[in-house]
Order: structure tokens, then C-alpha cells, then sequence
């Protein structure tokens, strides 16, 4: 159930907890040294901040917190924060992240390096507080760097990371950690905590306003006017365009440098993009994202013992799209099956999907493909159903003929 | 700069001709009730009056005139003053004075005239019509000519606006250290912010989001404080942004008692995006959005009362206050700034849209004036101790027409429409009075510190 590929003897300063999702994001913060947190409570991300809240209190993390009235004022309190020179940190889930959503918006375009959790819920309506991934996949295109995590352990690790990643000169993109509401939010695992001297030289000096600040010391406008037609307007829109899109792709090498540093520094590395499971000789595989993996994994152990050549790819880092990774992991493949945990409306499939066939573009041939969707509004997805996954997309690579999206919880 | 010096304003039309300043003037300098001992003078003239006084003039002919070095002006207080162990009675003064400003007086056997009574002059005091004031703008005047003007010169506002001036106003009170938020409307709009990379303020200025003003600020300046540096937040921003939109996090700010500074500046709709309909604007007015036509006749809602919500607040400071009135309204920003260190500093300062309300564009002071002569506007101040206190006289009120008539934005109104807008001005004034009243007990000992 893990995503620790190398594990290494704990070092000695390291200290053992047992905690859920979100008690790890907190201790993270707390190590990172934030100086200004905001928050809103909402289900399944309150926790967290009531870990905060009590960090806070005890004098564990030395950050301001503001309990503001919503999670508009949430990103905005941490966009003016951010832009007076803080380390910032927020989570939010599903109806919280679609009211934020003015102010996250504008987040990557002024080029901030906030990190926020989202803790995945389905999104309204039909009603729901359960977890799935329809919130972040549906702010996937706005510009911020979004990582999946496998395990409690992955969120601490990757939330100190999403620091380095975010304040990196090359990157300077605000970072999405997202952990799987209820499943990974909720459910305790053993956890390291690695030291906070470590965590202090691995992250270094913070640096978050030398491109874009408020202060009367070096005194600049923040986001004048541009674009328009004629002047010097619409060049100067598609400059920062592309600096965006350029810090989006900047973070590929950026983030998997910093993890092969985690993995040097503290014993535990984690896959940066991708992960493959299992993949050597596989005929054929299944992609998943988040905490599902682990049941997926154990599906392909018990397929692998049975004598079925299948493997397993696990996507990290959902954007930017791992695409080179992904079309290079399925290469060998005669067909996969990717299983999501929310929908793309128009398309009738999951979102994730389309971003793999879309990558598969880069494959010297057609590989067929299939799209699962299962765990929706916090349902389990178990070994049962990637047996399910595993038997058709075994199928498809007989006959090479994809069938319409398989709904997995529909008959739970 | 020169210096300024504070005045004697004369309104010879709101003069009844009663002579009671010359009264008080003979009693405070001649213990006399001889009114030809008075330093002022009220002499008919045609239907009206006309004044005889001393201008305390900044080249004074008396003093050039004087022979013997008994006149001479002050330059701290500019009053010219008159040393009766120098005067030799030649009346040489008299002679060079174009305003009846220095006269002799038979009954004391020298000249006199206006010394200003020390900064409150009785004649003014005791004049009830209003054709008197104490004009004491000099003081803003000294204090902030010589300060840095912190925006751009030649920032593209609509001719007539006084949003600058309110701009250039507070900023320079404030100084550096500050980072200025203006949210999308009138005052990005005649670029403070700029335009592709060049910036039309000296100071850290930034759009924030038109919903998120209050919030951007906290986060601003709560980091500052943790860092041990003083640097203020101040937003200037519409009504729209403010009341509608914006509101949310304003509330929200002010609830949490974040340590800013707040001017809305109230011009009642968005007038920089083509003259919309916002929560501010008063009922029956035209705008874009509430249209007069043969079905709709303007808005069919009154105003929000954005000031007093902020009240319920409990904010460390809310004011309101207008352009016509500088000096209320420099006071009122001093205290709004050292309230601000502390707590949530609120002022809405009221702002005539030459272009969207549909009035000459010279006429911008006269309409804010008129707006608070009629009680259109009331002009009042609010702290958690003292309470809420009118900082104008509501009495004596002009009739509503004097302010409506000027304004195309009401040109269609039919009488009931007057009659509903004087409703709710009785109304407005009665619920203020009544927390004017209160002061002391609901509102006493409940703000932050």
C-alpha cells in the first residue's frame, strides 16, 4: 500500500507518528515554516486546520493564523501576504475550492508560489461530502502545479517539497498537494517526521516576492493593465502568458529533482511524475491516480501471481501533464485502462484519460485504451473492482476494441 | 510654499441682516453694545449686504502705508495687528485699506480692526444664518503643500471629478509607507495602477480583485507587522466594490478588526464601466441599468447605508464626509489613519460624477455641498467610545429641490418620487440622530483595542 519505492533505515533524529492525511499535511507546515496561514473549515478538510489551529496555539508552528469568513478571502489574504514576502499555506476541498476560485485564478498568473492542499471531495450537486477528484481535475487548466498523493507519508513529504518546487526561480507557480478526501484525509498510517534541521537545510532561505512585491522599499504597481489591441499591450500579455506556461514546464525537471533530493536527504523517495509498478513485460496495464493505488497495486500483484503480464502506472504529478513519462512508461503496452475518479462532462470519460491518449499521441502507434471511473462521492474502490479493470482491459488487448466508459460503482 | 491663513468667509446671501456679529464683535473688543465699535461692519447695499472687514491681506496696503510702524502682519497667525504705543493717528491706513477693513473709531480715538480674536472669532459664533464661517482649510493647506504628492501628475480622471483630489489628499497625509489597494473602477481606471508595466502611483500600488480588496490588505499588512515594520494598507475604492461585491470581505475584515484603512469612495453605481446601478444608488435615479423610459422611471430601491453597516460593525472608526467640506474631512482622515494602527478605519467620502450624474463639470464642490446643506448627505463620525456624533448640523435643512434640480440624473423624477426620497431622508436622519443619541450606552467600551 505504499508509494515508497526505496525504503531506507529512518535516520536517527526522524521521529515515528501515527497520524491521518491531514494531521501530516499540518506537521508539514509546522516543519516548513510558514509564517502566514489562512483558513476556512470545510468536509473533509477541517481536521487539517484544526491541526493548524492547535499547532499554532501550542506554539509548534510560530505562523499567523486568520480565521477569515470564506475561501475567497482565504487565497486572497495569502495573495497579499505572499506579496509582502510570507511562506503561505491553505487547504480547501469542493464547493470551497469553487468559491476561491476568482483569486486562484489569478494566483499562477502573478506568478505566487502559495501551497494549498486540496483535500478531493465530489462537487455539487448531487449533494454530496464525500471524497473524489472532481474538484481539482476541475481546475486542472488555470495554471497551478497539482501533485496526487498514494499515502499519508507521500503528503507530508511532497507538501515540504511543494515549497522548494513552488519558490523555485525557474518554477515561482503556486502548488496544489492533493490527498484524497476520507481515504487518506481520515485514514491513520505510520508516519515519519523528518527533522526539522533537515527540513531547514533542504528548503533553505525563503524567497517568495524577489519578482513581484508590495513594499514601500522598492515601490511598483502589481498587475497594471495590458493587453488590447494595438501598443505595447498584447506583447506584454503574451510574455506572461508564456513565462507562465514556461514555469509549468520548468517544474517537470524541477520537481523530480527535488525528489531524488528528498529521497538523498531523508531515506524515502517517492516516484517525482510517475510511478511504475510492475511494468517489466507487461502486455498490458492500468493507470490510477491518488490513494487507489494501493488497492490497484495489490489487484496487479495478485494478476502478476496468477501469471497475467500486467503492470500498473500511477500518475503523480497531473500537471503539468507528465506526458514524455507517461507515452514512454505505455509504450510496450498492446493496450491500458485508466481509471479516474471524476468525469469530464462532454466527453464521457474521465479526465485523466483524455490526458493520457492525448499524450499516447507521442507512441509510434495506437494503443487502445479504455476509461474507467469509479470512487465517486467517497465510494471504495477495492481489489474486486481492479480485478474488474484488470480482466477488461486484458480484453482489450486481445481484440484491440475499446468499449464505451466503464462506470465501476454503478451496481455497488 | 507661502503660507496660508485661516479666514473670515462671507455668504452675503445668507446674511438676514441682523447684526448680531456686530454686537458680538463690539462686546468682545469694546465691552460696548455701540455697534459702530464692532471690527466688522454689515452695511446694506441694495436688496443685500456687503461686508467691511479686514482680508488680513497677504500685501497689505495699511501695513505699507503706516509711517510709524504700528501695523504690521503676523507671519504665524497672518493677522494683521495694530500696536497703539506706535500710532501716531495720521489714518494714512485707512486711506490705502479698498475694504472698510480698518476704520477710526471716534468713541476710542484710534483706528481698529479684526485681529481674529485668537482663532474664534465671536462674530462667527454668534451668526445663525451661516453667511459667516471660519474657514480653517489654511491648516491643510501648510501642512500637506509642501508634502510629496505620491501619484502621477496628470492622471486621466473625467474632467470636474474629485477623485483625485481625494487621492492626492490622503496620500500625501499618509506618506511612503504604504501599499495602496484599488480594486477595479474609477481609480485604476484613471491610472493609478498603469498600464503595461508603468505605474501612475510613487507608492506599492496594486489592483486587487474587485471582490477581494479588504482581504488582500490584511495579508498585506498583518505580514508587516510580523516583521516589525510599519506600513500602512489604505484602499480607495468605489461603492460598487465596496457595497455589492466587495462586501464580503469588508465585513469580514472589519469583523476580524484587520488594521486597515478603508475610503470608499461613494460616486453611487459603476460610473467608470458606463454608469450602472450599484447598491448605493438613491432611489429614483437614472443609470444605465435603471433606465427612464415609458415603464421605468430610475432606480425603485433606496441606498444602502454602507457607512452605518460598517457602524454595526463596531469598526475602530467610520466617517463619512465630502469634498465641500476639506477641513471635516481632513480631520476625519487624521483620525481614520490613527485608527487604522489599531483597528478597521472606515470613511466614506461622498464623490459628485460630473459625467454620470449628468451636471457641469465646474460644479462638483457645489454639488457635494448641496448634497449636505439638503441632508442628501450627512456627515457624522463613529468610535466604539464616544459613539456616533453629526459633525454638520442637520438643521435648517434646504429643501431637497435645490439639490435634485441640479442633477440630469433626476431630471425625470415625478412628485411622488420627491416625496419618496424626502421620506427617506427623514428616515435616514431620525435612525442617525437616534444612534447620535445612544452614544454612551449600546456602543460604549465594546471596541477593540
Amino acid at each position: 500500500m505504499s508509494a515508497v519505492l526505496a525504503p531506507k533505515p529512518a535516520k536517527a533524529e526522524s521521529k515515528l507518528v501515527v497520524c491521518d492525511g491531514n494531521e501530516a499535511a499540518a506537521w508539514a507546515v509546522s516543519l516548513a515554516n510558514v509564517d502566514m496561514v489562512a483558513v476556512y473549515p470545510i468536509t473533509p478538510q477541517s481536521s487539517l486546520v484544526e491541526y493548524l489551529a492547535k499547532f499554532i496555539a501550542d506554539g509548534r508552528l510560530g505562523a499567523e493564523i486568520v480565521d477569515v469568513e470564506g475561501e475567497h478571502s482565504v487565497l486572497s489574504v495569502l495573495q497579499g501576504a505572499c506579496l509582502a514576502g510570507a511562506r503561505t499555506y491553505t487547504a480547501s476541498c469542493g464547493p470551497g475550492l469553487a468559491f476561491m476560485f476568482e483569486p486562484y485564478l489569478r494566483t499562477p498568473g502573478m506568478r505566487l508560489p502559495l501551497v494549498m492542499t486540496i483535500v478531493t471531495r465530489d462537487t455539487l450537486t448531487p449533494q454530496s461530502v464525500w471524497g473524489g477528484h472532481q474538484d481539482a481535475m476541475s481546475v486542472r487548466e488555470v495554471g497551478w502545479v497539482q501533485m496526487y498523493c498514494e499515502s499519508v507519508q507521500e503528503v507530508l513529504d511532497t507538501t515540504i517539497m511543494a515549497y522548494k518546487i513552488a519558490e523555485h526561480h525557474d518554477v515561482m507557480l503556486p502548488v496544489n498537494i492533493c490527498h484524497d478526501g476520507n481515504y487518506l484525509s481520515f485514514g491513520a498510517a505510520r508516519c515519519e517526521l523528518p527533522d526539522q534541521a533537515e527540513v531547514n537545510a533542504f528548503l533553505g532561505e525563503k524567497d517568495v516576492n524577489w519578482h513581484v512585491a508590495l513594499d514601500p522599499q522598492r515601490p511598483m504597481a502589481v498587475d497594471p493593465l495590458t493587453g488590447g489591441a494595438g501598443g505595447p499591450g498584447p506583447s506584454a500579455f503574451v510574455r506572461y502568458r508564456k513565462g507562465q506556461c514556461s514555469g509549468m514546464q520548468n517544474s517537470l525537471k524541477v520537481i523530480t529533482d527535488m525528489h531524488e533530493e528528498w529521497g538523498r536527504r531523508f531515506g524515502r523517495s517517492h516516484a517525482p511524475l510517475i510511478e511504475s509498478y510492475r511494468m517489466d513485460g507487461a502486455d498490458y496495464a492500468i493507470v490510477t491516480i491518488g490513494s487507489m493505488t494501493g488497492a490497484a497495486k495489490d489487484a496487479v500483484d495478485a494478476a502478476r501471481a496468477r501469471g497475467e503480464k500486467v503492470g500498473l502506472v500511477k500518475v503523480k504529478t497531473y500537471r503539468p501533464f507528465p506526458a514524455e513519462a507517461l507515452a514512454s512508461a505505455l509504450a510496450q503496452v498492446k493496450a491500458f485502462g485508466v481509471v479516474d475518479r471524476s468525469v469530464s462532462f462532454g466527453w464521457n470519460c474521465g479526465p485523466l484519460f483524455q490526458d493520457a491518449i492525448t499524450a499516447m499521441q507521442c507512441a509510434p502507434t495506437r494503443i487502445p485504451a479504455m476509461s474507467f471511473i469509479g470512487g465517486l462521492a467517497g465510494a471504495d474502490l477495492t481489489v474486486t473492482h481492479f480485478e474488474r479493470v484488470i480482466g477488461r482491459t486484458k480484453e482489450l488487448a486481445r481484440d484491440g476494441r475499446p468499449a464505451a466508459t466503464v462506470w465501476l460503482n454503478e451496481k455497488d | 510654499m507661502g503660507a496660508a491663513y485661516e479666514t473670515i468667509y462671507f455668504k452675503a446671501d445668507a446674511c438676514d441682516g441682523c447684526n448680531e456679529c456686530m454686537s458680538a464683535c463690539a462686546r468682545a473688543k469694546a465691552q460696548s453694545d455701540d455697534q459702530l465699535q464692532s471690527r466688522i461692519q454689515i452695511v446694506p447695499s441694495g436688496e443685500g449686504f456687503e461686508l467691511a472687514l479686514c482680508r488680513q491681506c497677504g500685501d497689505p496696503e495699511c501695513v505699507l502705508n503706516c509711517p510709524a510702524g504700528a501695523l504690521a502682519k503676523n507671519a504665524g497667525s497672518g493677522v494683521i495687528a495694530w500696536d497703539g504705543s506706535k500710532c501716531v493717528n495720521c489714518l494714512l491706513c485707512t486711506v490705502g485699506c479698498a475694504y472698510g477693513g480698518i476704520a477710526y473709531d471716534a468713541q476710542a480715538g484710534h483706528v481698529i480692526k479684526c485681529d481674529m480674536c485668537a482663532g474664534d472669532p465671536a462674530c462667527v459664533k454668534v451668526c445663525t444664518t451661516g453667511a459667516l464661517k471660519h474657514v480653517k482649510t489654511a491648516r491643510i493647506y501648510n501642512e500637506v503643500g509642501n508634502l510629496e504628492d505620491l501619484f502621477a501628475p496628470g492622471l486621466s480622471g473625467c474632467q470636474g471629478c474629485n477623485t483625485e483630489l481625494i487621492m492626492r489628499h490622503t496620500l500625501r497625509r499618509i506618506g511612503p509607507d504604504v501599499v495602496v489597494a484599488t480594486p477595479p473602477g474609477c481609480i485604476p481606471g484613471m491610472g493609478s495602477v498603469g498600464y503595461n508595466g508603468l505605474t501612475g502611483t510613487k507608492v506599492p500600488v496594486f489592483h486587487p480583485l474587485l471582490t477581494n480588496t479588504a482581504s488582500m490588505l490584511a495579508g498585506v499588512r498583518r505580514h508587516y507587522k510580523r516583521m516589525g515594520r510599519d506600513v500602512m494598507a489604505v484602499a480607495l475604492a468605489g461603492d460598487g466594490g465596496t457595497a455589492d461585491v466587495g462586501f464580503q470581505s469588508l465585513s469580514g475584515a472589519a469583523e476580524r478588526g484587520e488594521e486597515i484603512l478603508y475610503i470608499c469612495v461613494d460616486n453611487e453605481g459603476y460610473m467608470n464601466t458606463g454608469m450602472q446601478r450599484s447598491g448605493c444608488t438613491p432611489y429614483g435615479a437614472w443609470t444605465s441599468t435603471t433606465p427612464v423610459g415609458e415603464r421605468a422611471h430610475g432606480k425603485t430601491q433606496d441606498a444602502k447605508n454602507l457607512p452605518l453597516l460598517m457602524v454595526m460593525h463596531n469598526c475602530a472608526y467610520v466617517a463619512t464626509a465630502s469634498t465641500a467640506f476639506m477641513q471635516d474631512l481632513y480631520d476625519k482622515l487624521e483620525r481614520a489613519i490613527e485608527a487604522a494602527k489599531t483597528g478597521f478605519a472606515y470613511l466614506h467620502i461622498y464623490s459628485p460624477c460630473t459625467t454620470g450624474w449628468r451636471f457641469p463639470s465646474d460644479q462638483n464642490i457645489e454639488v457635494a455641498r448641496k448634497a449636505v446643506e439638503t441632508n442628501f448627505v450627512l456627515l457624522w463620525e463613529f468610535n466604539p467610545r464616544d459613539g456616533l456624533q453629526l459633525t454638520h448640523p442637520a438643521e435648517n435643512a434646504k429643501p431637497i429641490d435645490e439639490y435634485l434640480e441640479v442633477l440630469g440624473k433626476y431630471r425625470h423624477l415625478d412628485p411622488d418620487q420627491v416625496e419618496h426620497i424626502e421620506r427617506t431622508l427623514a428616515n435616514n436622519l431620525a435612525r442617525i440622530r437616534g444612534f447620535a443619541a445612544a452614544k454612551g450606552t449600546a456602543s460604549a467600551e465594546a471596541g477593540r483595542g
